[in-house]
């Protein structure tokens, strides 16, 4: 444990991106709490102002929501939905190639040509598709964007499953009467968790950005709640009046954090990675 | 989310593109030196608001203005109304009519044609206008522009005394003003000689109209062509035309090219050789367009008024597009659950006074909307509008509306949305056919593609939420809006939609006449929500018979305080950027376009 935490932290980005990831999960979880605004009621005769203006620091959008506090409310969606879409997705994608690896023969071919037909159609035009017949809810979402997402870790768990399957300790197991399930679940998962917990950043990365582009089609939450993806889409109005606190803080706030996450990644592949490491 | 290589190279594709949009935004050359040489023009069409459909015959939801522009350049009216030279009026150059000449008695008109060809040699003659009488007539359950007595009910007989002459009797005296105005320029003849068959490979026949059966047939005939959009351009029915534009490219994503009709022999030539029509799924897209220099005639959002140079500067004048319209969101009052509840009065002035018309018109749209309070249009002022109308019944006051729904026992339930708790039809009670536990909760299909009509339901939402009004936003493109809201009856499964917005750029234009006997007279083909109260139809009547200008007036205040729909503030039909160099391009109130009396200068 604290050799992996050595190697993690001789990662200077995985450092400093843990640090961003943190700081900006600090901001929209508690940030409302410190900087209470009404995210709820419009409020017409502030909109539009400029930063420092009648006591917004970040000025108002077009509605005359506080712009600093709607930034924090909509990281609270983009994280939330982010974070629990990529534990879906990683969820349904360990248990799903960890099977198929496991098993092998004819279930795996089927299970895998599921996966290479859904790998086959971009999630971006299912959701876009989905997004015209209902408009999604925060928890529509994360389901949905789950169930688009878990295609590349079975692909990963897969790898890792064949592989392992035929380590001494899972022959033991069987040899041993295991059921098939309690082999998969007690010594094939957790025997993959390296890849697992490496590819869950990148899932949680993805999803945030798949909601920023749905959001940024203008099919994303229903106002008044809001995301980074939708602040971005409503400051685009503004792009050319130079409003850019409409725009720069929402933009910046989804690259920081896909950034951050994906720094986090590759410190933890750091941490599961044997290869290069002294015996 | 496949992989994180794909998003980065997706990421460096969008910046890739960014940078060279922006490349070509700044090297794009302006002015008028090079518009000598140009023979196109390329036109933007409203965002995400695709043409689907071109035959002169409108159905529910084909009669988008854009549609009807098309339509006008490649099919004349019998009669022209529009503001193309500066004021509404008749614009004899555009339509088939020479004179026009109404009886002493009032009863009959007679029209003199102007000596005209179609695009095949043949003549146009009265027979095509008794054609487009025949078909419509068999046909007027599904003829969009259908208002119960109105035309063609209203027309007795259509003689056709020779080859250049036809006479309209009526079935009593109108209004002459509105006759020429609102019903004559509904006539669009029709090429019988060419149209009047059912199938691609019979021999036309215009005998087959001459009955009611054989006229049906055709209209269906007609209208099955029309819903193939692919064949728009090579389709032998659609290439007789008498225009001045032939429609020569169409694609399923909406972009159509009209080139100027070589045989065209009327007074409204066409001078550019191309129109393009260029569609956008959304106002961001097509100003990157604009800024780019890929729109001769484009528009911006509202938000461009505040710095007009930015498009000056790229060569462009910014003039704002009004036109004579009104805007507004129709109730469905037909909808199985939630209409009766709006056929209740004080409920549709609940919601009225839950509108904050100025701030919206101010705020959201930055003064490129004006409020509108009744049917008539107000922008400009008219002898039309009452006094009622003009001082909004219904002004913003959330206090009035909660108390008008408390008062008739509507209580708020635990999520804070009103629900009825006193059904019944005494004073105080919730009124006829609401049932106890009836949630007000509505929801609103707005079209898609504004940034400004998305802000305006964002705060109608905020608004009557705060009242206990539940409100869900859904969105669509325009024609999925249009296509999806025709009058039903509240068995019909399609009857599900409650209030539809299609008013980015106004919802209905009228002609030189504001009389609304086409949006809200009972039966009538546009009166989406089902519409009917018999005064209200009296006094639509009475505004097309009488002369009076309080006819019209009373209308006005009817229907500013019985609130047939719920009025929201009217814009503009867009801010409109010209390329310098471009001339001809009066605005039409009426929301048509004519590329044919555009030109480039020099």
């Amino acid at each position: 444990m604290r050799a992996g935490l050595r190697r993690f932290a001789a990662n200077r980005l995985a450092v400093a991106g843990a640090v961003v990831l943190a700081l900006l999960v600090l901001f929209a979880v508690l940030g409302p709490l410190v900087y209470p605004t009404d995210q709820v009621t419009t409020d017409l005769a502030s909109a539009n102002l400029p930063p420092g203006a009648d006591g917004h620091p970040l000025g108002t959008d077009a509605l005359g929501y506080d712009n600093l506090g709607r930034l924090m409310v909509a990281g609270r969606v983009s994280l939330l939905v982010g974070v629990l879409a990529g534990a879906l997705a990683t969820v349904v994608g360990t248990v799903w190639g960890a099977v198929a690896g496991y098993v092998g023969g004819v279930v795996d071919a089927v299970m895998m040509r599921v996966v290479d037909a859904g790998i086959a159609i971009p999630a971006i035009f299912l959701l876009l598709v989905l997004s015209t017949i209902v408009r999604p809810t925060v928890g529509m979402m994360i389901v949905v964007l789950g169930l688009v997402s878990w295609l590349v870790p079975a692909r990963l768990i897969r790898a890792e499953a064949l592989s392992v399957r035929t380590r001494d300790y899972v022959v033991a197991a069987r040899a041993m009467g295991a059921t098939h399930r309690r082999t998969v679940f007690a010594h094939v998962i957790p025997n993959t968790v390296g890849t697992v917990v490496v590819n869950a950043t990148f899932q949680v990365a993805d999803a945030i950005l798949l909601v920023a582009y749905i959001s940024f089609l203008g099919m994303g939450v229903q106002p008044p709640t809001t995301d980074w993806g939708a602040m971005l889409n409503d400051g685009i109005s503004f792009i050319y009046q130079g409003a850019w606190w409409l725009i720069l803080p929402p933009g910046l706030a989804i690259v920081l954090v896909v950034c951050a996450l994906n720094f986090v990644g590759d410190g933890l592949r750091d941490v599961v990675d044997v290869r290069g490491r002294a015996a | 989310m496949r992989t994180t290589q794909a998003g980065r190279a997706a990421r460096l594709a969008v910046g890739a593109a960014a940078a060279v949009a922006l490349l070509a935004g700044c090297s794009t050359s302006s002015g008028a030196d090079e518009s000598a040489a140009r023979t196109d023009v390329s036109y933007a069409l409203p965002a995400n608001a695709t043409p689907n459909w071109i035959v002169p015959l409108g159905i529910a939801g084909k009669l988008a203005t854009h549609n009807s522009a098309i339509i006008r350049t490649l099919w004349e009216p019998l009669v022209a109304y529009d503001g193309s030279e500066g004021e509404v009026g008749r614009v004899a150059d555009a339509d088939l009519a020479d004179e026009i000449t109404f009886s002493d008695d009032g009863r009959t008109v007679t029209i003199t044609l102007d000596d005209r060809t179609w695009s095949d040699g043949e003549p146009v003659t009265s027979a095509d206008v008794k054609f487009w009488f025949d078909v419509v007539r068999a046909s007027t359950d599904v003829w969009a522009s259908y208002s119960a007595g109105r035309m063609p009910d209203n027309v007795t007989d259509v003689a056709t005394p020779d080859d250049r002459t036809v006479e309209l009797t009526f079935d009593k005296v109108y209004n002459p003003e509105w006759l020429q105005a609102s019903q004559l320029t509904l006539v669009v003849p029709m090429p019988a000689h060419a149209w009047a068959k059912t199938a691609d490979d019979e021999e036309a026949d215009p005998a087959l109209a001459e009955t009611e059966e054989g006229a049906r047939a055709i209209f269906d005939y007609l209208v099955g062509e029309g819903e193939d959009l692919a064949t728009y351009a090579d389709n032998p029915l659609w290439q007789t035309i008498n225009g001045p534009y032939a429609l020569t490219g169409f694609t399923d994503s909406g972009q159509v090219e009209l080139t100027r009709n070589e045989t065209y022999d009327g007074d409204d030539a066409a001078s550019i050789e191309t129109v393009n029509l260029l569609p956008y799924t959304s106002s961001e897209a097509e100003v990157n367009a604009v800024r780019s220099g890929a729109v001769d005639y484009g528009y911006i959002p509202t938000t461009g008024l505040d710095a007009p140079e930015q498009y000056e500067n790229l060569g462009y004048r910014v003039e704002p597009w009004a036109g004579w319209s009104i805007t507004y969101l129709p109730y469905n009052f037909n909808h199985p659950e939630l209409g009766p509840v709006y056929r209740q009065l004080y409920v549709r002035q609940a919601l009225q006074h839950l509108v904050d018309q100025e701030q919206i018109s101010e705020v959201i749209w930055k003064g490129a909307a004006l409020p509108g309070y009744g049917p008539v249009p107000q922008n400009p002022e008219s002898d039309f509008l009452s006094d009622e109308q003009k001082d909004n019944p219904y002004p913003f006051d959330p206090e009035a509306a909660t108390t008008l729904l408390t008062d008739h026992g509507w209580t708020p339930g635990d999520d804070g949305v009103l629900e009825c708790t006193d059904p019944g039809t005494g004073d105080g009670q919730c009124g006829e056919g609401v049932e106890k536990g009836q949630r007000l909760a509505i929801t609103i299909l707005s079209q898609s593609g504004s940034a400004e009509t998305d802000n305006m339901f964002a705060e109608i939402k905020s608004t009557m939420e705060q009242a206990g009004v539940g409100v869900t936003i859904e969105s669509a493109p325009l024609n999925t809006v249009l296509s999806s809201i025709a009058p039903c009856e509240a068995d019909q499964p399609e009857c599900d939609w409650e209030l539809p917005f299609f008013g980015t750029a106004g919802s209905w234009y009228f002609g030189g006449y504001p009389s609304g006997e086409r949006v809200f007279g009972t039966g009538a083909a546009s009166n989406f929500g089902s519409y009917s109260d018999e005064t209200f139809d009296e006094l639509m009547h009475d505004s097309t018979e009488s002369t009076d200008p309080s006819a019209m007036q009373e209308y006005s205040a009817f229907g500013a305080e019985n609130l047939p729909v719920m009025w929201l503030p009217n814009p503009v039909y867009q801010v409109s950027v010209i390329k310098e160099g471009l001339e001809g391009t009066t605005q039409d109130p009426l929301a048509s376009f004519h590329p044919q009396r555009w030109s480039w200068a020099g």
